[in-house]
């Protein structure tokens, strides 16, 4: 696909120049640098190679906060996509966070005959089942664990939190030694060669273990595969977000939970919110929590204002003032916890948090939790 | 079949193991020619990404060798370096590498023989091993 | 990265080289590489016309970087270093790659040292192109110089300084100079007196136009880097008029409150105005102030002092609203001499210090020789009566995993000095329990076997415990020295009046905080680390701040001195050369991909960066006059947004991925 391709493919050619996104974009707020529009206007004047070698082309968080406010529908994020698989054919990257350690990490997991080792956190006390037709994808948890180590995050406190709800609704889920990154990041990096490699891997692991259902709880895993996987391979079985799942069991089971005394804020999640809908299920879930009180933040749903970074790409000065905005708003509610349903906002989060000089930044210290986490708990036992 | 020659570069810091590494040379120990160093300034200076990076471009084993505490040009640096070490173990454990092609060593400057020592086990444990699995490109799938 | 036109020189070294390698081959390989305009073979590139190549090609041929391909850079990198900048090109736009003591002296296989040889170049080319020129920048050196600790070790290196007419500010926490030596009696193996060698040197010091002595007064803080550090000194208030106080020591003979003297180990008093000794420089008193009736009272009581003092040095103005001065100096480097603590030997409790009255220390002891000490010079008991056999226990809390493993140097020949002394002034039987004999000095084994032929009696063994239980009637009213005499291998028990403990030096129980107010290192043992043990040994990891005397570990007096000296010696010569390189290869911040987050701060050794508010938003800065380079901080950093100058990511991953050819 050629620029012009891309500009017709994402409707960039019905901007208005009205500079609506530039308004909204968070990267704009904190980077004078940064503008959609001007990105757009680059492209319309077919200025090819500045756009590709603009390291900017890496920031957009693809938080499709644009698009929604965009009164000529410019799919903006989809053309951010695009233009960086020109970029990426060029040789080009943003600048990767951790030195690069996680694209490299992702690249690795793509050559083909590697034999991980995935599964030694995995405690016995949770049951999983090799011929489930239920499958709980658990994706990049275990590689980020030592790479977060010291912020600390523990994404597969998460991924068993998962297990345990599934286990107390009767389910024993398959949980897979051989899946590989969902190629999420490597996809709105533009490296579309190991996208997919590793989605055709996943699709025929999971077309050979026969399951009908795929649970996820990292909303960047489901979007990948509910949106993106059917444009390049063939998936036979529904995919749904631990949210939706509990929701859904809510209303047809009656769940009952033990009483939580928390009050807590919520965090939509990108991927969850604007990419695919999900607002409701989130906020269901909690309110079935005795105890559980919810007090929103000024920007939610819709208007939710994103975790700050993307693609572990361009994790600047700027993406930092996005999440510390962010956390001062979830302070501000006087909630005592952070909820999100995403271990990568939660990752953002707690980094945005770390201070380790004499000299200290503004007060942004709160608890962050996964929904999945919260349930767990609320679950007892 | 030629034998399965394996590729190890090994990242070396200045003061102690490239120190050794030349000692070696200039007493005439020899050693495979299967392994070829990167100076850095200090073992503390190896990012995990440099080591990944070995892997993807080929290696079949890396070395990642310095001082020692007591030797350490710039102090704690083996102590820095020990703790990215433990990271990028956990990391390349779970990508399904076998302990052996990953390796940390202290050698000193005075240590030219030990530092072609370790090449030498290097060398052989890795023919018994075969090629890095990351060795295979990608494309072929499952 | 346009116009990149790389030059490759590979070295023949005679056959060194091109014995094992074919070096014409390299350079044509090289010759195909990108970016490469020039590739050439030369016997010695570091001879002048190997030079000389590089020079030419870099005026003819616009070559604006250069691979060498030759020996160790440990060993030439500075020569081609040199080479491109004497021919216009930056010095850090040059790779150089090990193809001598990496590959032919250490392969025999020619075809696979050729190919190992080939890989090196190419990812040496890979690398260069990555190189930005770098600026060597210099900083002036402020010629002042402080010494901390005003010992033998820093008076001796003050004095040094200062007779090179250098301004010298010497601070000391003691009310007087003169250190641990000034409470010594007589110094082995000479046994001259310790006051008579050592009050010139006070003097000295004391009276040197260019020594600033800011006795009885601490360092607070420490800032800068060398060259330019910025120091705060607290003198504590003495609550009299230095100016005006000439040490005559009328009212000290009429104050009336008393407490044991530091300086006489207690075995004398002292009073709440005093100086500590007779000799003490400066010679003004002190005040204790919280022994003092006047001070407590708040004015209402006593006054002595004031009612005694000619000079109007004590009046109640200075008793009562005298208060501590901060001094500021600026100073270009500092030397760190603070000395040891004596191990405090009551954390033994089997050898019975502080329980019976006559179980001393070394320096208890010391003080009971001296002439100007509490008994005068006479060897007493408690009870006022000659000991009649004393034991001298060596490695109390030396050589002993309970306590400090290392051997404090200076026990075994103290303990012989006191056998003779005792031997000499009270005719007394001397047992000297040793586990060791170390008299490894300078006329110190003589000593040794002059003590052995005077009748010591050396018994071979750790002392088990000192016991005042007597089981026969000969040890009635005795102390008992219990040991294995592990030469005859037999239990002894061994009556005495004296026993006196060899106690360990161990460092100073500050010496944590005085570690990172200067940025010092110390080992497992408590001392302060030298840069290097065998051949930097007064330099500390902080460039421009030294140490010398039992600060960095036990030591005799001329080991002392000799270090001291050392130490000023490395002062003087960065005063003389008046500036100072930096490391050009250091790290850098981009500060919009900084987040602020102190790991950098958080990792360094040598608190380079430093995280600071700009605009209300949290950002790294690096101090590059501490920065050394090592690239911790850069493997620390979580958004790339620290890199080393000349080691940058980019740089390496370039090398890593050329050199291996798929």
């Amino acid at each position: 696909m050629n620029l012009y391709e891309i500009i017709q493919d994402t409707k960039t050619h019905y901007c208005l120049e009205c500079g609506k996104c530039s308004s909204i974009c968070p990267i704009s707020r904190y980077d004078p640098q940064y503008s959609p529009r001007v990105m757009i206007e680059d492209a319309l004047f077919g200025f090819e190679e500045e756009l590709i070698h603009n390291h900017k082309l890496f920031s957009c968080l693809t938080c499709y906060a644009c698009q929604l406010k965009c009164p000529s529908d410019v799919d903006y994020p989809l053309f951010i996509r695009k233009t960086r698989e020109l970029a990426a054919a060029a040789g080009e990257h943003g600048d990767y966070a951790h030195s690069g350690t996680l694209q490299s990490l992702v690249g690795l997991m793509a050559r083909s005959s590697i034999k991980q080792r995935r599964f030694e956190w995995f405690s016995n006390s949770y049951r999983t089942s090799e011929s489930s037709d239920v499958m709980l994808f658990i994706g990049c948890s275990p590689y980020f664990e030592p790479v977060f180590e010291d912020i600390p995050v523990r994404t597969l406190d998460i991924a068993e939190a998962s297990l345990k709800i599934l286990n107390s609704l009767g389910i024993e889920p398959l949980v897979h030694p051989d899946e590989k990154c969902c190629g999420h990041d490597a996809l709105w990096l533009g490296d579309m060669e190991t996208f997919r490699i590793l989605a055709e891997h996943n699709a025929a692991i999971i077309k050979e273990s026969g399951v009908k259902k795929l649970i996820f709880f990292c909303p960047e895993g489901y979007r990948t595969f509910k949106l993106d996987y059917p444009n390049y391979v063939k998936l036979d079985c529904e995919v749904m977000h631990i949210s939706e799942f509990l929701a859904q069991r809510l209303e047809t089971e009656g769940l009952r939970f033990n009483e939580v005394k928390k009050k807590v804020t919520y965090q939509d999640p990108c991927r969850l919110g604007r990419h695919l809908g999900i607002y409701d299920a989130p906020r269901k879930v909690l309110a079935s929590i005795p105890g559980i009180e919810l007090v929103e933040m000024e920007h939610i749903r819709e208007d939710s204002i994103c975790c700050g970074t993307s693609c572990f790409t361009n994790c600047d000065s700027y993406s930092k003032q996005i999440r510390v905005g962010r956390l001062v708003e979830a302070k501000a509610t006087g909630a005592e916890t952070l909820i999100t349903s995403c271990p990568k906002c939660q990752t953002h989060f707690k980094c945005a948090m770390v201070a380790r000089g004499e000299e200290k930044g503004p007060e942004v210290e709160i608890e962050v939790m996964d929904l999945a986490n919260l349930v767990a708990n609320a679950i007892g036992g | 079949m030629a034998e399965f020659e394996p590729q190890i570069i090994a990242f070396c810091c200045n003061w102690c193991t490239y120190a050794a590494a030349d000692l070696a040379g200039t007493s005439r120990v020899h050693y495979p020619p299967n392994v070829k160093i990167v100076r850095v300034m200090c073992s503390g200076m190896v990012n995990p990404i440099y080591v990944l990076k070995a892997f993807e471009s080929g290696a079949d084993g890396v070395l990642v060798a310095g001082c020692n505490l007591v030797d350490c040009y710039y102090l704690d640096g083996p102590v820095k370096c020990d703790a990215m070490f433990a990271i990028l173990k956990k990391l390349v454990h779970i990508l399904g590498l076998e302990d052996e092609r990953l390796r940390r060593e202290m050698i000193s400057a005075s240590e030219g023989v030990v530092f072609a020592r370790v090449v030498e086990e290097m060398v052989e444990g890795l023919k018994k091993l075969g090629p890095a699995p990351f060795k295979v490109k990608k494309g072929a799938v499952v | 990265m346009e116009g990149r036109r790389i030059g490759v020189y590979v070295c023949h070294c005679g056959l060194n080289i091109a014995g094992t390698v074919d070096v014409e081959e390299v350079a044509k390989y090289a010759a195909t590489l990108p970016s490469v305009v020039v590739s050439r073979d030369y016997h010695y590139m570091c001879s002048d016309p190997g030079q000389a190549l590089i020079k030419d090609d870099i005026k003819e041929c616009g070559i604006n970087r250069v691979v060498v391909a030759s020996c160790s850079p440990r060993m030439h990198e500075l020569t081609f270093r040199n080479a491109c900048q004497d021919g216009g090109l930056n010095p850090y736009l040059l790779e150089h790659t090990n193809i001598r003591e990496h590959c032919s002296w250490v392969h025999e296989d020619k075809a696979a040292a050729t190919e190992k040889a080939k890989a090196l170049v190419r990812a040496a080319v890979k690398r260069v192109y990555y190189h930005e020129p770098l600026e060597v920048k210099e900083a002036p050196v402020n010629p002042n110089v402080l010494v901390v600790g005003g010992g033998i070790a820093g008076m001796q290196a003050a004095l040094d300084i200062a007779n090179g007419e250098h301004q010298v500010y010497l601070v000391e926490r003691e009310p007087s100079i003169g250190g641990h030596m000034i409470q010594l009696d007589r110094t082995f193996p000479t046994l001259d007196c310790s006051e008579c060698i050592l009050t010139p040197k006070m003097a000295e010091v004391g009276h040197h136009p260019f020594i600033e002595l800011l006795a009885y007064s601490e360092v607070e803080e420490v800032s800068g880097s060398i060259g330019q550090f910025k120091v705060k000194v607290r003198k504590k208030a003495r609550y009299i008029d230095e100016s005006k106080c000439v040490g005559c020591g009328v009212c000290e003979e009429k104050c009336p409150w008393k407490v044991p003297s530091e300086f006489e180990m207690g075995l004398a008093m002292r009073k709440a105005i005093y100086i500590p000794f007779a000799q003490a420089i400066p010679n003004v008193v002190t005040i204790d102030k919280d022994l003092c009736v006047y001070i407590q009272s708040g004015g209402k009581k006593c006054g002595a002092c004031i009612k005694f003092c000619e000079a109007n040095a004590v009046t109640p103005e200075t008793l009562l609203n005298q208060s501590d001065q901060i001094v500021e100096l600026e100073v270009g480097s500092i030397i760190v001499a603070t000395g040891y603590d004596q191990f405090d030997p009551s954390v033994v409790p089997q050898y019975g210090y502080k329980k019976y009255d006559n179980v001393l220390t070394g320096l208890e002891f010391e003080r009971i020789t001296c002439a100007a000490g509490p008994t005068g010079g006479k060897i007493l008991l408690k009870d006022g009566t000659e000991p009649e056999n004393v034991a001298i226990i060596h490695c109390v809390g030396s050589r002993d995993q309970n306590y400090h493993e290392y051997c404090s140097r200076v026990c075994c020949m103290y303990g012989l000095k006191y056998a003779y002394l005792i031997k000499e002034l009270t005719g007394a039987d001397v047992y000297e329990f040793y586990i060791d004999m170390r008299c490894f000095g300078e006329g110190f084994e003589e000593f040794y076997k002059r003590i052995s032929e005077e009748g010591i009696k050396f018994i071979r063994g750790k002392v088990a415990k000192v016991t005042d239980v007597a089981i026969t009637e000969e040890e009635k009213g005795k102390l008992i020295v219990v040991a294995e005499d592990t030469l005859l291998g037999s239990m002894v028990r061994v009556p005495v009046d004296m026993v006196i403990l060899c106690a360990a030096l161990e460092s100073r129980s500050d010496a944590d905080k005085v570690a990172s107010l200067f940025g010092l290192n110390r080992r497992a043992d408590g001392f302060f680390l030298a840069r290097h043990v065998k051949l930097d040994p007064v330099a500390t990891p902080t460039d421009g701040i030294f140490i010398a005397g039992c600060c960095e570990a036990p030591r005799d007096i001329p080991d002392t001195v000799a270090q001291a000296e050392a130490a000023a010696a490395k002062a003087l010569s960065l005063i003389s050369k008046g500036k100072i390189t930096l490391e050009a290869a250091v790290a850098t911040v981009d500060e919009a991909q900084c987040q602020g987050c102190g790991r950098c701060e958080e990792i360094c050794t040598f608190h380079a960066p430093k995280v600071i508010s700009k605009n209300g938003v949290m950002v790294s800065t690096i101090n590059e006059t501490l920065c050394k380079g090592c690239g911790a901080c850069a493997v620390a950093c979580p958004t790339g947004a620290i890199s080393i100058r000349h080691f940058t990511q980019e740089e390496i991953l370039a090398q890593v991925g050329a050199l291996i050819e798929v």
